[in-house]
């Protein structure tokens, strides 16, 4: 029996080398775009959805985190059948970058968006969203919270209070945002003063937020939209055609649920900047500069404004009465290039030495 | 057994079948290797990628004190599991086998049924129940703080695997022989010291070899312990994997976790070895008088019928209740999507398995050997192996070796049928066991090719067993969640995947129809195999 085992090994060695690389034109045959992206299905699907209907294009997704995507873009290499990278976070986009993993754009589609556009020219922001501090107006005072996220850890009160969401690629880059504009040093402090606070750590942020309207924690390291979510509803629904129809998941405007903004220019005020861009790799290349010129719509970005109260970066598009507006919104964040946040090895590291990750 | 060769005998020399050179046939070595190969060579890789690191960082990675951590919860986890499910399955077990409890065959029937909720759709039903959005607070307004880490995983997988051990201890229990309490009694002993001393001891190896699936259940579970967000080796090898690009670590929790189990086994292994468990006298044994509940009926009845409410009552009505309340618009498309490319992996996977389980137990039914029972532990090896290491050791094998069956769904139902081939092996080999091997070694005397003697004799009565090991392997692979997570190729959409994803996200209602077609079909075919496994 030893005999046929150890033929049927040497089998498994050689075979791999005997079957041909299988060639960029098969993927061409099949037509399909594929889009590995760090957003959400309900999000990407009612958007790919629309796309597919005006362009006829065939749009395949494949969904996961973004570290876990440039993982697998990585491991993948030339064989690679992604076309495109959809991130959730600037951070996985300038990872991406210096993995060699993306192409230049054109001109033309790097000039759509009024801000946030990298000095690389490599991958386009798609929507902003922005760090805040959700708390329960019911057992905290806004006036108490403090004015810097650094200085949050003091509120001793809070702990075993407080909730955040260390394995979340939103989290990372605002850790490597602080990196980048407070040192190492006192962002390892921030943490192991968050630490010792004992916060609850979520794997994402729905479920902390509705910790938070539940009454389990009082304050949430979250972002905008998941709290103007549970207040006004929206989003995972499907992307309607007829605004009317009561489809929308509702909202509860009485949820014990208030956003806090730092000071001006604070780290806890970060812009987030999701973008996408076109893979080295892929064989779709008029294909997906079609999708991000899709995404860059009016429709698109304003989809995102209505469904997911995500702030769009194209001029000119309507944004529902209760987000702060835009301009408000990004004096708020601190002034940093975002192509500079793409050391999230560095932050892993960090969350790693942390005891987070 | 010697055989003289026969007339129309094609074959040169003896036909004596266990020292045929039969062994050697295509059609036996070919699936044998590919189970050998299948399951050992992807944890070959994982070694090889556990020590792809540098020395420095290696050692970093190996002695963190969070793995000391990862081990307390997950041991802590498994104990805490283990007496709840021992808690629930024994008296369970002692009612149905011997007191005069009435309904007995339903109350039976409640300790398989929890078989049909998977643990992540428990773990969904717990959160989905709790808290002031949940069901009991909408139903009765009543709030229950919602179960989360260790209280919450707990919980989950106790409700979930105590049917293992209920089925184990029902199934000795029942096979004990009366006469040996009845002399400890005559000898003096009072009732208590009869159980202690007489029966518990006899329970042994039933009480072992549930635990066995109990504890395998908990170490490899990732869906509940991640829901609930308690850190065991299984949720951080997931974190790693999914939440940072640290594959190294990744492989190295995978590793641990592997040792866990293995120790696990051989521990087993260990306390089974050099005991006699059966009747040593003569005739048959008689069958036992069982005790009158009298006044217990209803209370006995009462703490059943809770516990069922509890394992299957809650996560049906908190499904229903969840799709009340919004199916949203395309549910039914994406559900349909869903199950129809859940169900066709499971197929494929389940008839693979069944194919390769077949020349397995042959070898190891009619061809018994230490070759043979190592060939068997190999299949069993693939079905211990925590289901997250399994699958990310096929990720790591598939991407050096075969990137073309990388994130194909080739690769997904190979995955799913060597993790599961155990299950299809026993049906097949109990099977084999009562077909006599006389029939065959006729149809080889009369003419026919080894290959057509099997066909001809044997095979039509392993039918039956062949048709239970399909169902078995189907119902593991629907459900299962880590290999579909890892595995899956582009635009596969699985009800489990479904579930989790909505489930994680707290989209209770986005979650429910998934779930429910889970349970559903799950109570259908665990409803078929209830004589198999009752």
């Amino acid at each position: 029996m030893l005999r046929p085992l150890l033929f049927a090994l040497a089998l498994l060695l050689v075979l791999p080398a005997c079957t041909t690389e299988p060639q960029p034109e098969d993927a061409a045959d099949t037509g399909a775009l594929v889009i590995y992206t760090g957003r959400k299905q309900a999000l990407v699907e009612s958007i790919v959805d629309r796309f597919r209907e005006e362009t006829g294009v065939d749009v395949q997704a494949r969904y996961g985190s973004d570290a876990e995507l440039i993982a697998a873009l990585e491991e993948e290499g030339a064989r690679s059948e992604a076309d495109l990278f959809w991130a959730n976070t600037a951070g996985a986009l300038g990872a991406a970058r210096s993995a060699g993993l993306l192409r230049d754009l054109p001109d033309s589609l790097l000039q759509k968006p009024s801000a946030y556009v990298p000095s690389s020219g490599q991958w386009v922001p798609v929507t902003v969203r922005f760090r805040v501090l959700a708390y329960n107006p019911e057992t905290v005072d806004d006036a108490d919270l403090p004015a810097s996220v650094l200085d949050l850890p003091e509120r001793t009160d809070l702990r075993g209070r407080i909730g955040w969401t260390p394995t979340y690629s939103s989290f990372q880059d605002f850790v490597t945002a602080l990196t980048l504009l407070h040192g190492a040093d006192s962002t390892r402090a921030w943490i192991e003063g968050m630490k010792a606070l004992e916060p609850k750590a979520y794997g994402s942020n729905t479920p902390m937020l509705e910790a938070l309207a539940a009454g389990e924690i009082d304050a949430a390291l979250t972002n905008h939209y998941y709290v103007q979510r549970m207040l006004h509803g929206g989003d995972e629904g499907e992307y309607e055609e007829d605004e009317d129809e009561e489809e929308e998941e509702e909202g509860d405007l009485d949820a014990p649920v208030a956003i806090h903004r730092f000071a001006p220019g604070d780290a806890g005020n970060l812009a987030l900047v999701t973008g996408a861009g076109v893979l080295g790799a892929g064989a779709h290349r008029v294909g997906a500069l079609r999708f991000l010129a899709y995404l860059l719509s009016a429709e698109a970005q304003e989809y995102a404004a209505d469904a997911v109260h995500e702030y769009p970066v194209v001029r000119g598009v309507r944004l529902p009465p209760y987000l702060l507006p835009f301009e408000e919104a990004v004096r708020l964040s601190p002034t940093l290039d975002f192509e500079r946040l793409r050391d999230l090895d560095g932050t892993l590291r960090l969350l790693r030495d942390e005891d987070l990750l | 057994m010697s055989w003289v060769p026969g007339v129309g005998s094609r074959g040169s020399g003896t036909l004596d079948i266990r020292h045929s050179p039969f062994v050697t046939r295509w059609y036996l070595w070919g699936p044998v290797a590919l189970v050998v190969l299948g399951v050992l060579v992807p944890l070959g890789y994982l070694v090889v990628r556990a020590f792809g690191a540098e020395p420095g960082e290696l050692a970093s990675l190996v002695f963190r004190a969070r793995n000391l951590r990862l081990l307390g919860n997950t041991l802590g986890l498994a104990a805490a599991v283990l007496g709840l499910a021992a808690a629930l399955g024994f008296p369970l077990a002692w009612l149905v086998t011997r007191t005069d409890v009435r309904g007995q065959r339903l109350v039976t029937l409640l300790g398989v049924l929890p078989l049909a909720v998977p643990g992540y759709v428990m773990a969904y039903a717990l959160l989905a129940t709790a808290g002031p959005n949940g069901t009991l607070a909408a139903l009765t307004g009543l709030v229950v703080p919602r179960p989360g880490g260790f209280v919450g995983a707990w919980l989950a997988l106790s409700l979930y695997t105590f049917p293992y051990l209920f089925l184990n201890l029902r199934a000795a229990l029942l096979g004990l022989d009366p006469a040996l309490e009845e002399s400890a009694r005559s000898l003096g002993a009072g009732r208590g010291e009869v159980v202690r001393r007489v029966v518990l001891p006899q329970l042994r190896p039933a009480f072992l070899a549930g635990s066995l699936l109990v504890l395998l259940h908990v170490l490899g579970d990732f869906g509940v312990v991640s829901l609930m967000r308690f850190e065991t080796f299984s949720y951080a090898v997931y974190l790693q994997y999914a939440a940072s690009y640290d594959r190294v670590y990744a492989a190295w929790l995978a590793l641990m976790l592997l040792a866990l189990t293995g120790a696990l086994l051989w521990g087993e292994a260990r306390l089974l070895r050099g005991r006699r468990f059966h009747r040593a006298g003569s005739g048959a044994a008689r069958p036992r008088r069982r005790a009158a509940l009298g006044a217990w009926q209803g209370p006995a009845l009462g703490a059943a019928g809770g516990l069922g409410l509890l394992s299957v009552g809650l996560p049906v009505v908190t499904v229903l209740y969840w799709l009340g309340r919004g199916a949203e618009h395309g549910t039914w498309a994406a559900l349909g999507a869903a199950l129809w490319d859940s169900a066709s992996a499971s197929a494929a996977a389940a008839l693979l398995a069944a194919a390769l389980a077949l020349p397995v137990a042959y070898l190891g039914v009619r061809k018994a050997s230490r070759r043979t029972r190592l060939l068997e532990r190999v299949a069993y090896l693939g079905y211990a192996t925590p289901p997250l290491a399994f699958a990310l050791a096929l990720v790591f094998f598939s991407l050096r070796t075969v990137p073309w069956a990388y994130q194909t769904l080739g690769l997904l139902v190979v995955a799913y049928a060597l993790h599961f081939l155990a299950e299809a092996l026993g049906p097949v080999r109990s099977a084999l066991y009562q077909a006599p091997p006389q029939l065959e070694e006729a149809a080889r005397a009369l003419g026919r090719s080894p290959l057509g003697a099997f066909f001809a004799a044997t095979f039509p009565l392993l039918r039956r067993g062949l048709v239970v090991s399909v169902a078995f392997v189907f119902l593991s692979a629907l459900k299962e969640l880590p290999i579909t997570f890892l595995l899956s190729p582009l635009g596969f959409d699985s009800l489990a995947m479904r579930t989790w994803g909505a489930a994680s996200e707290s989209l209770f209602s986005v979650a429910a129809p998934y779930a429910l077609v889970l349970i559903l079909t799950s109570t259908v075919l665990v409803g078929l195999l209830r004589h198999r496994v009752v």
